[in-house]
């Protein structure tokens, strides 16, 4: 597994210190990006779980997605979006994510993806 | 497969995805402004100019058609509520008889957003508001009562005393009710009036926390983020709505002018946990807003001639239930531009020096 940090990107500042807060206690080492550029400018360890949002400004999650899992192959990518449109869900998956959580989450609900992710 | 690029008012784009999912997206109310479409993600145009996408938003469903549809989807989760109630709840959750802790959490997270309050469009119909309300409150009971049986090493029986969900008398569905449309996709303006914080009240204490069974609605979201935990069998969580972040629905959002003077300047300072130097301000007035509200905030520093706007959620909420508190809200900013945060610590720093 990487000693990487798990990153988080998402526009909305909001769910980025949900998460962060959510995350933080866990020991991992957190970064943060407002959109899929911004993750993909980011020097240092590749990370060890990507939670990504779909619906940004400047790069698409779907087109983060692709990059990420082209720069960091080993990389699960957990996507979180609040377009719970099943075709979206397959299409999410088909091109990459480890696994998509619709929005609201609940905080156990992020704990055990984000096990789930590392343990895989 | 066809790919587009979608996007919405705020310069957000989502894609490439097919046309399927953008017209799942517009017939479920997911994406109400489309602003620009682009089959390369590079050369975008209005909706207009793709004929496909045009079609898509001119038969979305019309509000009366919403309606029927919700009408009908309430009926069927009241059914679907009425079948679950009294059943094992593996079977509700499609799962083996010993199945864990962590297959119970997964299948309850995947069915119970289904029913997610705030899923609903604002101008739906009341039944279905009621219909969700009463399945969510029913599944997260449920999933409290899974964690407890589990912890005592229990098979996971019914939950027991749960009143039937009644149908609802002939005739109640007609006619058709819906509560009444805020503007959509606007802001609802609200012009605060800071109340005197002369005498200043007392600096707040943090809100109690509340049993796990009981929360209290004016603790703070981010006060309510727990650490992530996920092996205890017994978690120590409600499964609640409030419990349940990171949802926006745009028709909430809130517009509040505030006049910012040296007298309630210490709106800036005073409380612990909503203050400058902690992102946020805490204002005393008559009416609260809900906990999680997005605001809009202007301040408005006559004085200075200057205004100063930024986006904020309302993280905590003292709405008279205690006499020894001062009534009003709490917001965390979400954006507020730096060169602005450094006038209003100059503005608070001036004030408290006279």
């Amino acid at each position: 597994m990487s000693d990487g940090p798990i990153l988080i990107v998402d526009d909305d500042a909001f769910v980025r210190t949900l998460l962060r807060e959510m995350l933080s206690e866990q020991g991992h080492p957190l970064r943060e990006a407002e959109n899929g550029q911004e993750a993909l400018d980011l020097e240092g360890p590749p990370p060890k779980v990507v939670l990504l949002d779909l619906l940004m400004p400047e790069m698409s999650g779907m087109e983060a997605l692709a990059l990420i899992r082209n720069r960091w192959p080993a990389t699960p990518v957990l996507v979180i979006s609040s377009m719970d449109s099943d075709r979206l869900v397959n299409e999410a998956l088909a091109a990459g994510a480890s696994g998509y959580i619709t929005k609201p989450f609940h905080p156990m609900e992020i704990a055990s993806a984000v096990e789930r992710a590392l343990a895989a | 497969m066809p790919e587009y690029w979608i996007g919405d008012a705020e310069g957000r784009v989502l894609g490439p995805v097919s046309l399927d999912v953008v017209q799942d997206l517009v017939n479920t109310g997911r994406l109400t402004e489309i602003t620009r479409v682009s089959r390369d993600g590079r050369n975008w145009g209005t909706p207009a100019g793709f004929p496909e996408v045009m079609a898509l938003l001119l038969n979305a469903p019309s509000p009366d058609a919403l309606l029927q549809t919700e009408r009908q989807e309430a009926a069927r989760v009241r059914e679907q509520l009425r079948t679950m109630q009294g059943r094992p709840p593996h079977e509700i959750f499609r799962l083996d008889r010993n199945a864990s802790v962590d297959a119970y959490r997964n299948a309850f997270f995947k069915l119970v957003k289904r029913f997610y309050p705030d899923r609903v469009r604002a101008q739906a119909h009341s039944d279905l508001r009621k219909a969700y309300a009463d399945a969510f409150q029913f599944l997260s009971r449920l999933m409290v009562h899974i964690e407890r049986e589990l912890s005592t090493g229990n098979h996971v029986s019914p939950l027991p005393m749960m009143r039937a969900v009644p149908p609802p008398p002939p005739g109640e569905d007609e006619p058709l009710t819906p509560i009444p449309a805020p503007p959509p996709q606007t802001a609802r303006p609200l012009t605060v009036v800071p109340r005197s914080m002369t005498p200043l009240p007392r600096p707040m204490t943090p809100l109690p926390r509340s049993s796990p069974l009981t929360p209290d609605p004016r603790r703070s979201l981010l006060e309510q983020t727990q650490p992530l935990r996920t092996s205890p069998l017994d978690s120590s969580f409600s499964y609640q709505a409030h419990e349940f972040v990171g949802f926006e629905r745009r028709d909430d959002r809130v517009e509040v002018t505030i006049r910012v003077t040296a007298r309630n300047s210490r709106m800036f300072t005073d409380h612990p946990l909503a203050n400058l130097k902690t992102d946020g301000f805490f204002l005393a007035c008559a009416k609260s807003l809900p906990l999680g509200t997005l605001v809009d905030v202007i301040f408005r520093f006559d004085e200075e001639r200057r205004e100063v706007r930024s986006r904020g959620r309302v993280i905590l909420e003292n709405t008279g239930g205690d006499p020894s508190r001062p009534t009003g809200f709490g917001v965390r900013f979400i954006t507020l531009v730096e060169q602005d945060r450094r006038f209003m610590q100059q503005f608070v720093d001036k004030t408290a020096a006279h």
